[in-house]
């Protein structure tokens, strides 16, 4: 037993951090109804800040922390607080993509701040050790747990004691009540944001001098308390406090039996893990925040998708459709317009356009979410890597067992979208990527390691797709196949069976649709989609690694796809287009300013979540609407007994 | 129609019975042993304060909520365990107190979608003309059609009422839930739903045979005139069951929610 306990201590260490991440988003979760998907990034952020006061301007710690604590993390909650506030009462999708947006803004923020490379961070607390019995102990380990309690204790003490702890509970438990016996529910969560923020800043001073400054594993680390914050089912402190110990633990021991290859892939992967399983597990006890809130807020969301489907259902052929098409033609002509170097990032935008169209389905048309998209593109790149590129196998046959490896995935997707939705839902889909990314593409047999694996170019009935024009039109006519046949699906009754599943699943179920059945066929069919994607999509790389997959693709996908418009297939197109911009311009910084724009973007779209070719049509339907004649008679609110006496089975 | 249309075996009125069923949530009875029958051909109603069980009792029936015990029948078969999409394929449509319309899509839409849902094969196209046929029947019977192009979310109330109605005929019923139907209605358009439900149940709007309809309704006018056969909640227990007549006069069902006023 004596050989764990040094695990245990570091466990505890790493516990400690989980602990504050769960409290913190536990607390703005409660009060606000928002889960902080930005928690992990704003932890960065505050770390980078830290960094700068400290290692860049040379303040001593006892200037820089509370600077960090008092001035920056304050800033931040604020901050929160004013873009959530347009947000109160709208769909949980809404906020869920805000805040996803949020931490792409973090990420590209502190990357165009402070560069990409890695940075150290000088520990707050020494990290000398002691001894303790037969164990040696840092002082920085025993110091993160005891401030973690210290911290724990504090938010305990302030909601039991203090006048804002009862004023949170009213707040929480009723917040328009609350208003009216002068409790400012603003205040509250202002509040709870900065207390939330200060949290986080903690966890990146604590956090950073073992982990390491950067943008992309410091924040994942971070989000990893979700795991624990879901066990306290995003409402209990104990819960999540306790879970969060556990899970560092548990972590910190499976280091024993190895610290790589394998088991530390899994090891790591445990809080998504857990994540996944806690959300499958838990399913129907777990509740959507502010239900009646989101009652009202449907309306304004139809208000704005009402557009949107009235177009699809007019004979001619509705703006959105032509747009498409018009970016679809100049994009066969391209070949002949632009240098070949700038036609291989082109296609990117293509295949790019093609996963977006799944996403599209999924979420604008089926009304579910999906953060693993990518894990998808995945399997279909390292199936043609190892069956295509590796074995000298048919390019066809690889895509086909991609779609087959994507079929058991999709469900595995899909099953918990059958008990949950919304905020949950998006949580197990990030469980799935990021266990997908974690243990399957990091395994160094699947991904080939450092190195990566080589994709090779399709090469189907003797006709070669190797050259970059060749492979780009291949590329661009299986886009206008698939979005031809979306189109097609979508005025039938495929499309309205997935229509009514994201209107009303209550309505659908008693009418006769097996929501199950139709759940799962919609994540699988979309995921096999994804994958026959990604078939081509390794072909375009040619080198592979791990990267080129992970979850941050699926995140910016989500992002361009919101933003573009999610319910409409030009949407997907734009998004493609999106993705070509950076291969325009020679600077690689561009990609970061674009991904600046496209989270920002969305940020101020928030409260029109059907995206700008939504929001296109309208303002062009409102602007062309003066030329219109004017209607003869009102028919629009006529009471509709005086409409015809009725005959029955007349007209049968 | 293969299997929804069939509903030859079995024994019993060929409607919905309800035996003995209880809906406990924590401490509270939210249905207590309540016995209920709903035969072809009439309109039965439901009737009770607000709290009553009403709509959880609709619930159970719909499938969307197990009863701790009793059984659900339909035809005389027992259908407790079913899920609400194989009773909704069965032929059991409901309507909902609170709106649940496919709201960004065209009510032309709502009632094909209906259509498609409850009929085998109609994903993949099967049935079209049937669907026209019946969905345009539907539309004349409701008076929808003028209003099919207009999105179903931004329809008033009322219309959007009708439109559930209209969902639910859609998908051939054999039983038809109405929860509050009248709600949110004129007195126009109140009236225009009476003749509707008077026509519904005595055939001629539907394939064979007739269809049974639980009406859910605070409207008592409205009750009175259309009922064959009244059932009262109160607190989850059965207190009353009669026609309008013996209701009206009934003295447990004035004290528990009547009140001693007079009633029509």
């Amino acid at each position: 037993m004596s050989a764990y306990w040094p695990f245990v201590v570091i466990g505890l260490f790493l516990g400690s951090i989980f602990a504050l991440g769960a409290l913190g988003q536990v607390l703005t979760y409660k009060t606000t109804g928002v889960f902080n998907f930005a928690y992990g990034a704003t932890a960065m952020f505050c770390a980078f800040c830290y960094w700068q006061l400290h290692d860049s301007w040379h303040l001593t710690a006892w200037m820089a922390l509370p600077l960090l604590l008092v001035v920056v993390a304050p800033v931040i909650g604020v901050g929160f607080e004013a873009i959530f506030r347009r947000l109160v009462g709208l769909s949980a999708e809404v906020s869920i993509v805000v805040c996803l947006a949020m931490l792409a803004l973090a990420q590209v923020g502190a990357t165009l701040i402070w560069g990409g490379q890695e940075r150290g961070l000088e520990p707050v607390i020494p990290r000398s050790t002691f001894k303790l019995g037969t164990l040696y102990v840092g002082w920085d380990q025993l110091g993160t747990f005891v401030v973690a309690c210290l911290m724990a204790g504090g938010l305990w003490w302030l909601l039991r004691h203090t006048r804002f702890g009862t004023a949170t509970r009213a707040v929480v438990d009723n917040g328009d009540l609350a208003a009216i016996i002068g409790v400012s529910g603003n205040n509250v969560r202002r509040t709870a944001w900065i207390i939330s923020s200060m949290f986080a800043g903690i966890i990146g001073v604590l956090l950073t001098p073992s982990q390491g400054l950067d943008t992309i594993n410091l924040p994942l680390l971070v989000m990893a308390s979700m795991a624990a914050a879901v066990l306290g089912r995003l409402v209990s402190f104990p819960w999540a406090f306790g879970g969060a110990l556990g899970m560092g633990v548990l972590m910190s021991v499976l280091d024993k039996f190895s610290s790589s290859g394998t088991v530390a892939n899994i090891k790591s992967s445990i809080p998504w893990f857990l994540l996944f399983v806690f959300l499958v597990v838990l399913g129907g006890k777990l509740k959507e925040p502010g239900v009646a809130a989101t009652r009202g807020a449907g309306a304004s969301t139809a208000q704005a998708g009402v557009h949107v489907d009235e177009l699809v259902h007019r004979r001619r052929l509705p703006p959105s459709v032509l747009i498409g098409l018009v970016i679809f033609a100049v994009a066969v002509f391209l070949p002949a317009l632009i240098n070949q170097s700038y036609l291989f990032d082109t296609t990117s935008g293509v295949l790019f356009a093609l996963v977006a169209i799944t996403l599209v389905v999924l979420t604008g048309w089926a009304g579910q979410i999906s953060l693993a998209q990518f894990s998808f593109v995945g399997i279909g790149v390292y199936a043609v890597g190892h069956l295509a590129g590796h074995h000298g196998q048919h390019f066809l046959l690889a895509a086909l067992v991609a779609a087959v490896i994507a079929i058991p995935a999709g469900i595995v997707v899909g099953l918990p979208s059958v008990r949950l939705k919304g905020l949950y839902l998006a949580l197990a889909t990030l469980a799935f990527a990021l266990i997908m990314d974690g243990v399957v593409f990091n395994a160094v047999g699947i991904s080939g390691g450092l190195t990566g694996i080589f994709d090779s170019h399709p090469c189907v009935f003797g006709v070669s797709f190797g050259s970059t024009t060749s492979f780009y039109e291949l590329s661009l006519w299986v886009l206008g196949a698939v979005l031809v046949l979306a189109y097609l699906l979508s005025l039938g009754p495929i499309g309205r069976r997935l229509r009514i599943l994201r209107d009303s699943p209550l309505a659908a179920s008693t009418l006769g649709v097996n929501l199950t059945v139709t759940k799962l066929v919609v994540f699988t069919g979309c995921g096999v989609l994804a994958a026959l994607a990604g078939t081509l999509y390794g072909s375009y790389l040619g080198a592979v690694t791990a990267q080129d997959v992970s979850w941050q693709w699926s995140l910016e996908l989500v992002l361009v796809v919101v933003l573009a418009g999610r319910s409409v297939l030009s949407g997907a197109v734009l998004a493609g287009a999106v993705f070509m911009v950076p291969a325009f311009f020679p600077n690689p910084t561009v990609q970061n300013y674009i991904q600046l724009g496209v989270a920002l973007g969305v940020i101020g779209l928030g409260q029109n979540p059907d995206g700008t070719v939504a929001l296109a049509v309208q303002e062009a339907k409102r602007t062309l609407s003066v030329l219109r004649p004017r209607p003869r008679r009102q028919l629009e609110f006529e009471p509709m007994a005086r409409a015809r006496p009725v005959e029955v089975g007349s007209h049968a | 129609m293969p299997e929804v249309g069939d509903y030859s075996h079995g024994v019993g009125h060929g409607g919905l019975s309800v035996r003995h069923v209880s809906v406990r949530f924590g401490g509270l009875h939210a249905l207590d042993a309540v016995e209920l029958d709903v035969p072809p051909g009439q309109v039965t109603g439901l009737i009770g304060p607000n709290g009553a069980g009403k709509t959880t009792l609709f619930n159970v029936l719909s499938g969307l909520l197990k009863p701790a015990t009793g059984a659900v029948r339909l035809a005389g078969r027992d259908i407790t365990a079913w899920s609400p999409h194989r009773r909704g394929r069965a032929g059991i449509a409901r309507t909902f107190q609170r709106l649940e319309l496919f709201s960004r899509m065209t009510v032309e839409e709502n009632l094909v979608a209906a259509w498609e849902s409850a009929h085998p094969g109609a994903i993949f196209g099967r049935g079209r003309s049937d669907r026209c046929r019946r969905v345009a029947q539907v539309k004349d019977l409701l008076g929808l059609g003028r209003i099919s192009g207009r999105t179903a979310g931004e329809l008033p109330t009322g219309l959007g009422r009708m439109v559930e109605l209209g969902r639910a005929l859609c998908t051939d019923p054999r039983i038809l839930l109405l929860d509050e139907p009248s709600s949110g209605l004129d007195v126009g358009e109140t009236r225009h739903f009476a003749d509707v439900l008077r026509q519904l149940v005595s055939g001629g709007t539907q394939p064979a045979p007739a269809l049974a309809v639980l009406l859910v309704e605070h409207d008592m006018a409205l009750v009175m005139e259309v009922c064959r056969m009244i059932t009262v909640l109160d607190f989850g227990r059965r207190i009353a069951h009669g026609t309008p007549w013996e209701i009206r006069a009934d003295p447990a069902v004035r004290a528990a929610y009547l009140g001693e006023s007079d009633v029509a």
